[in-house]
Formats: C-alpha cells, structure tokens, sequence
C-alpha cells in the first residue's frame, strides 16, 4: 500500500492554482509591458501613474497583478524547494519566510496603490 | 548481507554535480533549467520592483528623483533584457500548460522550436516599442 509518506496533501491544487496563475500572468505581464513603455513617459512619470490610478478598475487590475505576481513566484520557488529531500523543521522554516515574505510585499503593494491619490478628492 | 551494505555508493555532492552537467540534454532538460533561472530572476525583479515603485507614496518628487535612474538608455536595454526571461517563462510556461492539459507531450518539442521564433519574434517587436520614440528622435522627428 503506497501512500505520499512526505505529506497529507498531495499538491494538485496549487499545481492548477500556478498553472491558472501563470496563464493570466502571461497576459498582465507583456500587456503591463506596452503599457509602461510604449512611450518613455507612461511608465516613469508620476502623472502618468495618476492619471492610470483614477479608474478603480485599473487599481482593480494592479492589485489582482500583485497578487497573482507574488503567488506564482513565491509558490515556484517552493517548489524548487520541495524537489529536495529536506529535513521537516527546514522545510516548515522555509515555507513560513515565503509566505511571511510574501504577505508582507502583498501588503506593501497594496499599500502603494492605495497611498495614490484620486484627484477628485482632492479639490 | 549487512557487509555489502558498506559498498552500496552513497550520495555524493561532487559527482551528483558532474552527472547532471554531463548528462545529455534534450531540449525538456534545457527548458526546465532555463525556467528556474528566469523564474527566480523574475520573482527577484519583482520584490525590487515593489521596493522602487514604494517611492510613489511620497508623492510626486520623491517619486520622480528616483524615476530620473530609470529612464537611463542603460537601464532601458537592461529592461529589454529583462523582457527576455519574461517571454522565455511566458512561452515555456504556455508550453508546460499544453503539455498538461492538452496532450502536448506529443508535440512539444515542435512546441520548444514554435516558442523559441515566436519569442525571438516579440523580442524584436518590444525593440522597436520600447525604443522606438528614441529612434525617432534620432531622425529629428
């Protein structure tokens, strides 16, 4: 009788979670790509990003991108981590810094797109 | 039975390294090396991208003066360089879905080749976005 001996779980949700990830990842990123670059100033000015930040659904967008950017690479890199033969303790260690890692630059991202402001609160 | 067991070749670091660099490798071993390197180059950009872009909650000059090291025309090839590992990861990631999903274990090293044109393809295309308004000037446009 064969069972996985490593873990209860056998890691088929976040196999499709990083395929379904990876996918609309694929299409944010070279779109975020044109956007930022299709003339010098779109992606380096700050009245460009204002301008971007005042529809809700872009912010909507942005934090969506974050989100998805930080789970594919933090899950990816997990699972580089889970090709080795690791004693439990340095893998518990290992997976905990990824996620603390990766709620914490979640949460600055979010805290950047909130700190923008919307112009029309402002006069 | 117990003594053999002292013959029995144990994990060595040193030559498990030398194996696998000269193990033959078909294009799957390259594209599944190469997709670790641009991943982790990718998600490495990513936290150095979230640290920069959190000048913008200073506001608009904070923002910009360190914008100014961006806009260099060495920074921007760096970007283009960047948008290699992108493609690279995008394409043998779309590649790695179909193999999955789509029994694309029959043709994926005609997959690998279709990739590698169509990345070379959109490489050329990003060139010419992201430059294209420093070319024109160029031409006094």
């Amino acid at each position: 009788m064969y069972r996985y001996q490593s873990s209860k779980n056998s890691g088929a949700t976040s196999w499709v979670l990083q395929r379904i990830s990876g996918l609309a990842l694929v299409v944010l990123m070279i779109g975020h790509y044109i956007l930022m670059h299709y003339h010098p100033d779109s992606g380096h000015t700050y009245d460009a990003v204002l301008g971007r930040m005042q529809f809700s659904w872009y912010r909507i967008v942005d934090l969506v991108f974050v989100t998805l950017g930080m789970y594919h690479g933090l899950n990816g890199i997990w699972g580089i981590f889970r090709d080795y033969k690791l004693k439990s303790w340095l893998k518990l260690s290992i997976l905990s810094t990824l996620v603390i890692l990766g709620i914490a630059f979640i949460a600055w991202g979010y805290n950047i797109i909130f700190s923008i402001p919307y112009l029309k609160n402002l006069t | 039975m117990s003594e053999d067991l002292g013959k029995i070749k144990t994990f060595d670091q040193k030559e498990w390294i030398k194996e696998n660099i000269s193990y033959h490798k078909d294009s799957g071993s390259w594209a599944w090396i190469y997709h670790r390197i641009t991943g982790i180059a990718l998600i490495g950009y990513l936290f150095l991208h979230i640290y920069s872009l959190s000048t913008l909650t200073g506001g608009r000059e904070v923002f910009e003066a360190k914008m100014k090291s961006f806009v260099s025309p060495m920074f921007m090839a760096l970007e283009w360089i960047l948008f290699i590992f992108v493609l690279f990861h995008s394409l043998n990631g779309i590649r790695i879905v179909l193999v999955d999903w789509a029994d694309g274990a029959r043709y994926q090293k005609s997959l690998y080749r279709i990739s590698w044109i169509a990345g070379i393809i959109l490489f050329l295309a990003m060139g010419y976005i992201m430059f294209s308004h420093e070319i024109l000037k160029l031409f006094g446009k």
